[in-house]
């Protein structure tokens, strides 16, 4: 088994009676690239804010590279690259300042011809000050501050919210940059689904704190599916079959979305139910993600790891 | 070199406000000072003190030109401390750069002593050489004739480490995740003690002392919740 770089166990967060992260267990093998997605409110932000030990949890515990997060160490945490959440820099600052100022705690590791290369790709003027740039043009001075130093894990919260679809594409391409190195873990959050489609290994979806899935991306398109039955009376009142999120009943016809129904239990179902014919339709990642998280399916849980396979 | 880059920061972002202290002190002690110099040479409004007159070193005190310029000092001090206060702990807040600025590999004991370090540093520089040059101004037997007393210049700087006091008051305040009227406060609340409790003591040394103690206890209250505060 690959060696795991970020850990959670039984992570609990309450913001006074406010349960925002609920018994959270996550594993994230190194040389993954790993999507985090829920809704607004999920618990996302406070998730991440407790990995890096910005927060301090109600219970339970996390690791990052082998390191307590409630104790990262100067040393651990120079591994560790962090986009924060609406690209929050000094305003005050210019591009070049930024880099000679986040350069400082990277002595060994910043790579100056990486960022000056990012720099000129995102074709950002060096002396404008942050408070000039655009929302865009923060999150790719972001990225690329938090690139330059080569770290060995990178989480970003929802570093593509607020940007139009040009300047997304560039940044995750600018993303691809660190996939492309060996061995680097990256660990993501988004409302994006097309974003995560288009660079993840990997998915783990929140919802309302709990962590619903946690697997491969091929997993999670693979186990959540759409099956349309057609019968030739009336619908069944009652379904009743494993896996059910969602049932939809159009005049002779029963829509159901399932999660990990493998098709010879539909089929064997469809049979006892005495549906004519039925047919699975492939759903794309964002129509999964919603039914999944469907606020009627809060608590039915999936979760399927790796030695689930 | 990780402190150093984060005291330039810090005082970089004192600079504004140094700048504005130090000119506010110099224009409105300055003020003073030139008013009631002239005073002085016109109106003879002061006391003068002539050859062989016995005098009370509290007449000297009482009578100082340098009192109102001394008033001025104590205001912009503790403006500035207050200031640099809500800059260096509350901005960041609102800003949201408390993420940025404490995920690095610098532990928060050296980003809080960069802050702190600065905020001296700032108070000292933008209000001290203002402070000697006015003194020396008066100082001037051309000036003024009543003598300086050498003790309202050390009071000077004792106006200035008030200021440090009311930037410790404030940061703590700002540190304080309570409702502004409940314990919030608690951190201004005892900087305003203190700083009383330091302009009611006639000898200088009980002042620093007071001072001293007053630091002591606000910073550690600081050191203690800056280290174990989420952001």
């Amino acid at each position: 088994m690959s060696e795991i770089v970020l850990e959670t166990e039984a992570l609990t967060k309450y913001y006074g009676s406010t349960l925002a992260v609920d018994h959270f267990d996550l594993k994230i093998p190194r040389g993954c690239i790993c999507g985090f997605v829920g809704r607004n409110g999920a618990g996302k932000t406070t998730a991440i804010k407790l990995m890096l030990g910005l927060l301090n949890p109600t219970a339970g515990s996390s690791r990052l590279l082998g390191c307590d997060s409630s104790a990262l160490t100067p040393a651990i945490r120079q591994r560790i690259g962090y986009v924060t959440e609406g690209h929050r820099l000094f305003r005050w600052m210019t591009i070049g300042g930024l880099e000679k100022f986040q350069r400082s705690f990277f002595p060994k590791q910043w790579d100056d011809k990486f960022f000056a290369d990012m720099i000129e790709y995102f074709d950002l003027p060096k002396k404008k000050k942050i408070k000039h740039l655009s929302n865009g043009q923060r999150a790719q001075v972001s990225l690329a501050l938090a690139l330059a130093p080569n770290p060995e894990l990178l989480i970003m919260d929802d570093p593509t919210l607020g940007l139009d679809a040009a300047i997304r594409r560039q940044f995750l391409e600018g993303m691809i940059e660190l996939i492309m190195r060996q061995g680097r873990t990256v660990l993501f959050s988004s409302h994006i689904l097309g974003d995560v489609e288009r660079v993840s290994d990997r998915i783990v979806v929140i919802d309302r704190g709990v962590l619903r899935a946690n697997c491969s991306l091929e997993q999670f398109q693979k186990a959540i599916k759409k099956v349309i039955l057609s019968f030739a009376d009336s619908v069944p009142d009652e379904v009743n079959i494993d896996g059910l999120l969602h049932c939809k009943r159009i005049e002779k016809q029963l829509e159901l979305t399932l999660v990990g129904t493998d098709d010879e239990k539909i089929s064997e179902w469809a049979k006892s139910a005495g549906a004519e014919n039925y047919h699975i339709v492939k759903m794309n990642l964002e129509d999964q993600f919603i039914e999944f998280t469907a606020p009627a399916n809060h608590r039915r849980l999936f979760q399927w790891e790796e030695s689930q396979k | 070199m990780r402190f150093s880059t984060l005291l330039r920061k810090e005082l970089r972002e004192c600079l504004p406000w140094m700048l504005l202290a130090a000119l506010v002190f110099l224009a409105f002690g300055g003020f003073f000072l030139r008013a009631l110099a002239y005073d002085q040479r016109h109106y003879r409004y002061y006391p003068n003190f002539s050859a062989g007159t016995l005098v009370e070193p509290g007449q000297l005190t009482q009578h100082t030109p340098l009192l109102l310029t001394g008033s001025c000092l104590f205001c912009s001090s503790l403006g500035l401390g207050l200031i640099l206060g809500v800059r260096h702990f509350w901005i960041p807040h609102f800003t949201r750069t408390w993420p940025f600025l404490l995920h690095r590999s610098a532990g928060r004991k050296t980003i809080l002593a960069g802050k702190l370090t600065a905020a001296s540093i700032a108070l000292a520089l933008s209000l001290g050489p203002v402070w000697i040059a006015l003194y020396r101004y008066a100082c001037q037997p051309e000036v003024f004739t009543v003598p300086q007393n050498f003790r309202v210049f050390i009071e000077g700087w004792i106006f200035i480490m008030l200021g440090f006091v009311a930037y410790l008051g404030t940061t703590l305040s700002g540190l304080s995740t309570a409702k502004w009227y409940s314990t919030k406060i608690f951190g201004l609340a005892l900087a305003a003690i203190v700083i009383i409790a330091a302009i009611l003591q006639w000898r200088l040394v009980s002042a620093f002392v007071t001072i001293v103690i007053g630091a002591l206890l606000l910073l550690s209250q600081i050191v203690d919740t800056f280290l174990n505060r989420e952001f």
